[in-house]
């Protein structure tokens, strides 16, 4: 093909597209006038930009440029055909109007359980504060879960009635029973036995009692529990360290109350209440460790001392959103779940 | 425990407002769960901790008050009027079984009219919760309100062959006790029986043929102290828990059995008349010794951090009833000069009833009583009689008697004497030595202090013990919230980060998290159990009801879930979560893994894509397998196990008929269980950046016709083989099936190809080139043809 011959082609093809795009009377015409012209495996298009590449090359600058010029008039008079068709087939329509607040399609969210999302906000404080994360075992020795937290064998707290013992079935070597932890205090005890101090460390987890069902009662709980020892960790420590809890927790000013309590594994030993919008709100216990369980780690009870505070997540949690109901924790209804 | 306020005041004065007792009361321990008017009195409900049994009674917690108000504390007498027979004639006692049954004093009085109670004991009983039933019985469940200890009282005359014996039941034996149950004794109950039979089950209840009757007119009286852990047990095997035994269980005190049946024996005779045999038939070991404790000064404040001023701690003991002992020469040396002398005592009062009562005889001072004065320059007695109420004024009240002897007509007994606690008698004595003349030591005063707690604090033992009572009677509130805790930083765990990315995936992908119990139905555990084949743990009693058995897995949780949200109507149910399963070891603790499982509505493979998009989502480079899951609960078809990094990972699909029948759910769905560690160790928490090529890529989409056993991922290996460095990805499109078309036996796989050069625009007959290269090699390995269109 000649120069001469390439330009006609071109001309022919710039008229008839322009014509057919005009004349298209709707989309689907138009379509098959853009499949003709414009289609980008076999359109006439296509074909003259071969012819473009078999131009000799001293013809191809000139050729080109006026390939593009008329490939985009060409372009223009589709989307002004296209346009057209739009308008058309809007006013066409006119009883169909536009609705603006129809929803937008949403993907679906999933949600933490609450008893997650008040665990995380706690580790966050209280790592703040220097306190890392500590694991330890569900299913525990009578050593870990009793004795070495100064509860004696004969102590009322052992009692088969008072804990998830595992059948006798089933018992470790030394011929000890296992149970369903008590209480995240386990941790401790696992952790001060593989650690020198300085310690501070929570543990967080699910523990057990025989507690039937109601609405304040479930036999299976989450606590958080901390501990700190070092030499010269003393109440005031403590209080210290629950206050910025608290703070930290309620966003605001808040004082710590003890009030005298009783555990086997802390001396002195109290409860914790915290002052929110003018209300004392109990929190937990706490208390310095008990000489008794430092030594029973290995520690010296005349070189450090420490405290262990712990709370219960669902009690915290149900104040926070105003659950009613601890069951509902463990019912797992997607209405609960999503509510949070 | 409930407290009667007229009846408390009676040992203790009470000028206070109830509200502010009860405040002063719970800010030392004893929580107060409310306060009721009953007939005119009020019934304060105070929650006693399990180490204060002692405060179980009137007197236990008038002796808190008076520590805590500095006030004196007036102790009944108890002593009875005595007949001229010895009792010992009347009635013989043997313990068979010493080690339940530590002590056993009988008293007997003869000649009882048994009738009603006065008003005012009626009345008192009604108060903290009691039913009365006849003068003598009314009398001894008074004195077990008034000092904790709790007794008991036969008709003697029943009493076969006027003999005790405290022994363990024989094989067989019953008793029917006063609630006319019969019970069956187990073999380490103790049992008290007379000649021929148990008469009592010790401790927990009295038998109904021995019980008092309008026809009783002599009557036993038993003081005992039993084997707390065997009392705790007896109770709860049959299910029998009295007050009586709820005291024995946390423990008596040792001292303070025979005041305990004097006050009895002297009620009885009040109240019923009556004749008292001479003495105590009084059988056993003695109270144990207490052991003096040493408490170092400075280690209030390294415990409290917080400065308490040693006067101030003497102070607190005292009161609480702890005596001072001399210095050892241990104290001695290196302690600093003040100016104060310790105190001294001649001996300390080992006799249980001195260290209950130090009357004589009723409304008279003790003979070694100073009759006036103030008393010499120990620091604990110095106050005057005009600061009575202030703090610490045993000695002056002790001088004044009458002041405090009120006996209106409701107090059942006129013999009272004045005293704290049983510390008093050793002031007394060590003012009385000194006012004589015995020569005081030296003016100094050691770094520590040497002290014997009272008999009923069993639960003082130690230093840290004696730090608790300074801090519970001084005031935590003096303790500061605002000190300088030392900064430390925290470490957050791989596992802990883990997780928190592991949890957005999940609800990013619109899963909601659930939470179950770790303990299932035993029907419940083999519904999903790809994991282990052992023998899973179970617990002595269920958690709820039937559920007995530590899961192996998270899934037949979740499916429970999922039905309790079927039946309630909810449509949309998915469901994660992340939790450990109990995979027993034999001899040891059992292995637990954390597991995330789901449950879904969705298809298999969307679930399987959620979990490699958790593997993207950390960053995981280890590969990772599928293979027919082989879980016959699981939907052969539609369903995998999958391993990464060459471990089994999990198994996610659609559940089985059998396994949605199994589980009664309406509508099929799928599920996944994975192992969390595997994604601990894999994960890439800080990746390391690749720099992105600025230029385009080229795709070229791919149809290989394979035979039907040929899978995917071996054509992706293949393809990845031979794709060359530019090849930057091969996505999945799907598999197509005509028989037809394609041939039996035959599938098609389409899959999109993207290549890419790091520093230039690849052309299209360079990816073509590659694409023909990909797909010559599959043909080769995988007999694949390729489809054209």
């Amino acid at each position: 093909m000649s120069l001469q011959e390439f330009f006609q082609e071109l001309e022919l093809f710039g008229a008839a597209a322009t014509q057919r795009f005009a004349a298209a009377e709707d989309t689907a015409a138009l379509e098959a006038a853009r499949i003709e012209f414009l289609g980008a495996r076999s359109g006439r298009l296509k074909q003259l930009q071969k012819a473009l590449g078999q131009l000799p090359a001293a013809d191809r600058p000139q050729a080109g440029q006026r390939f593009h010029q008329v490939r985009q008039q060409v372009e223009q008079a589709f989307k002004a055909a296209q346009a057209r068709l739009c308008q058309q087939q809007r006013a066409s329509r006119s009883a169909e109007l536009f609705d603006p607040t129809v929803p937008g399609l949403r993907p679906p969210l999933g949600h933490l359980h609450p008893i997650t999302q008040t665990i995380e906000q706690l580790k966050e404080i209280m790592g703040r504060l220097g306190f890392s994360l500590a694991d330890g075992p569900e299913v525990e020795d009578e050593w870990h879960n009793f004795e070495a937290l100064n509860i004696p064998p004969e102590h009322p707290a052992r009692d088969p009635l008072d804990n998830f013992y595992l059948a006798t079935a089933s018992q470790l070597a030394g011929g000890g029973p296992m149970l369903l932890r008590s209480q995240t205090s386990t941790v401790q005890i696992r952790v001060m036995e593989r650690q020198k101090p300085p310690v501070r460390i929570i543990a967080v987890g699910r523990v057990y009692r025989p507690d039937t069902p109601d609405p304040t009662h479930s036999p299976m709980f989450h606590q958080i529990e901390g501990l700190m020892v070092d030499r010269h960790v003393t109440m005031a420590d403590l209080k210290t360290v629950l206050r910025m809890l608290g703070e930290s927790y309620f966003h605001g000013e808040v004082h710590i109350r003890f009030r005298p309590s009783f555990f086997p594994f802390t001396e002195p030993s109290v409860e914790i209440d915290m002052s929110w919008q003018g209300r004392w709100i109990e929190m937990g216990g706490a208390g310095m460790v008990d000489p008794n369980v430092l030594r029973a780690v290995g520690y010296d009870p005349e070189q450090v001392s420490g405290f262990a505070f712990g709370l219960g997540i669902e009690r915290l949690c149900m104040r926070q959103h105003g659950v009613d109901d601890i069951r509902e924790f463990f019912r797992n209804d997607v209405r609960f779940l999503q509510q949070f | 425990m409930i407290i009667s306020w007229n009846w408390l005041k009676q040992y203790v004065l009470l000028d206070m407002p109830v509200e502010e007792l009860c405040y002063r009361l719970m800010m030392a321990g004893f929580n107060h769960e409310g306060t009721t008017e009953v007939g005119g009195d009020l019934a304060i409900d105070l929650e006693i901790t399990s180490n204060r049994p002692d405060c179980l009674s009137h007197l236990g917690i008038a002796r808190e008050v008076g520590a805590l108000y500095g006030r004196p504390v007036r102790i009944p007498a108890a002593q009875p009027t005595e007949g001229n027979i010895p009792v010992e004639r009347l009635v013989q006692v043997r313990i068979e079984c010493p080690d339940l049954c530590f002590r056993y004093v009988a008293r007997v009085i003869r000649g009882v009219r048994i009738g009603p109670s006065p008003a005012w004991l009626a009345r008192r009983l009604r108060t903290v919760g009691i039913t009365p039933i006849n003068n003598v019985v009314d009398v001894s469940n008074y004195v077990l309100m008034e000092c904790g200890q709790p007794l008991h009282t036969f008709d003697f005359a029943k009493i076969q062959g006027r003999t005790i014996v405290v022994r363990r039941p024989k094989p067989g034996e019953t008793i029917e006790a006063i609630n006319h149950q019969r019970y069956w004794l187990g073999p380490d109950m103790c049992l008290i029986c007379d000649a021929q039979r148990p008469v009592a089950i010790a401790g927990v209840m009295g038998g109904a043929e021995t019980e008092i009757s309008d026809s009783t007119t002599d009557v036993l009286v038993e003081a005992a102290e039993f084997d707390p852990v065997s009392i705790r047990r007896t109770a709860r095997a049959l299910g029998l828990h009295s007050e009586s035994s709820f005291r024995f269980e946390r423990g008596v005190d040792p001292e303070g059995v025979d005041w305990a049946s004097r006050r009895c024996c002297e009620l009885i005779l009040q109240l019923a008349g009556g004749e008292l045999a001479a003495g105590a038939v009084d059988v056993g070991r003695k109270p144990p010794q207490r052991q003096p404790i040493a408490l170092r000064f400075a280690q209030i404040r390294r415990i409290l951090g917080i400065d308490v001023p040693r006067e101030k701690v003497r102070e607190i003991l005292l009161a609480l009833g702890l005596q001072e002992c001399p210095p050892t020469d241990s104290d001695l040396a290196g302690c600093s000069s003040v100016s104060q002398q310790p105190i001294k005592l001649n001996s300390l009062p080992m006799d249980p009833s001195s260290a209950i009562c130090t009357s004589t005889s009723a409304g008279e001072p003790p003979s070694s009583i100073p009759s006036s004065g103030s008393p010499p320059s120990s620091a604990s007695v110095r106050s005057s009689i005009t600061d009575q109420l202030s703090t610490f004024d045993h000695l002056s009240t002790y001088t004044q008697p009458s002041a405090f002897t009120q006996s209106p007509s409701s107090t059942p007994s006129s013999a009272f004497v004045h005293q704290i606690s049983g510390q008093f008698t050793a002031q007394t004595r060590s003012a009385t030595e000194n006012a004589s003349g015995s020569s005081p030591t030296a003016q100094i005063q050691p770094d520590r202090v040497l002290l014997l707690p009272p008999s009923w604090r069993s639960d003082l033992q130690r230093e840290i013990d004696l730090i608790e009572e300074v801090a519970r009677i001084y005031g935590y509130e003096k303790i500061p919230e605002d000190v300088r805790v030392p900064m430390t930083p925290s470490v957050r765990t791989k596992q802990e980060r883990v997780l928190e990315k592991v949890r957005h995936v999940l609800t990013g992908c619109g899963l909601d998290e659930a939470i179950t119990f770790s303990v299932v139905e035993p029907g419940w555990i083999r519904a999903f159990l790809p994991w282990t084949s052992a023998e899973p743990l179970r617990t002595q009693t269920p958690l709820v009801r039937g559920a007995n058995v530590l899961r192996q897995s998270l899934v037949p949780s979740l499916l429970a879930a999922r039905r309790t949200n079927e039946s309630v109507g909810n449509s949309r149910i998915e469901l994660f979560e992340i939790a450990r399963v109990f995979w027993p070891q034999p001899g040891a603790l059992p292995i637990e893994e954390q597991m995330l499982a789901i449950t879904s509505g969705r298809p298999y493979l969307e679930l399987k894509g959620i979990l490699e998009a958790l593997l993207e989502a950390l960053k995981i480079s280890e590969p990772l397998r599928a293979e027919p899951a082989q879980c016959p609960q699981l939907a052969p078809d539609n369903s995998c196990r999958l391993y990464l990094a060459n471990e089994l990972w999990g198994f996610v699909g659609q559940i089985s008929a059998e396994l949605q029948a199994q589980t009664d759910l309406r509508h099929p769905c799928t599920v996944a269980e994975v192992r969390i560690a595997l994604l601990v160790t894999a994960a890439e928490l800080v990746p390391q950046y690749r720099p992105v090529a600025p230029y385009p890529a080229i795709t070229r989409d791919v149809n290989l016709v394979v035979d039907e056993p040929v899978r995917w991922a071996d054509v992706a290996a293949t393809v990845w083989q031979a794709g060359g460095p530019w090849l930057e990805s091969v996505q999945y499109r799907h598999t197509y099936r005509d028989p037809q078309r394609l041939g039996e036996g035959k599938k098609s796989l389409l899959m999109t190809l993207a290549f890419r050069c790091p520093d230039r625009t690849l052309t299209n007959p360079e990816a073509d080139q590659l694409r023909d290269l990909i797909v010559a090699a599959c043909q080769k390995h995988h007999g694949a043809q390729l489809r054209a269109g």
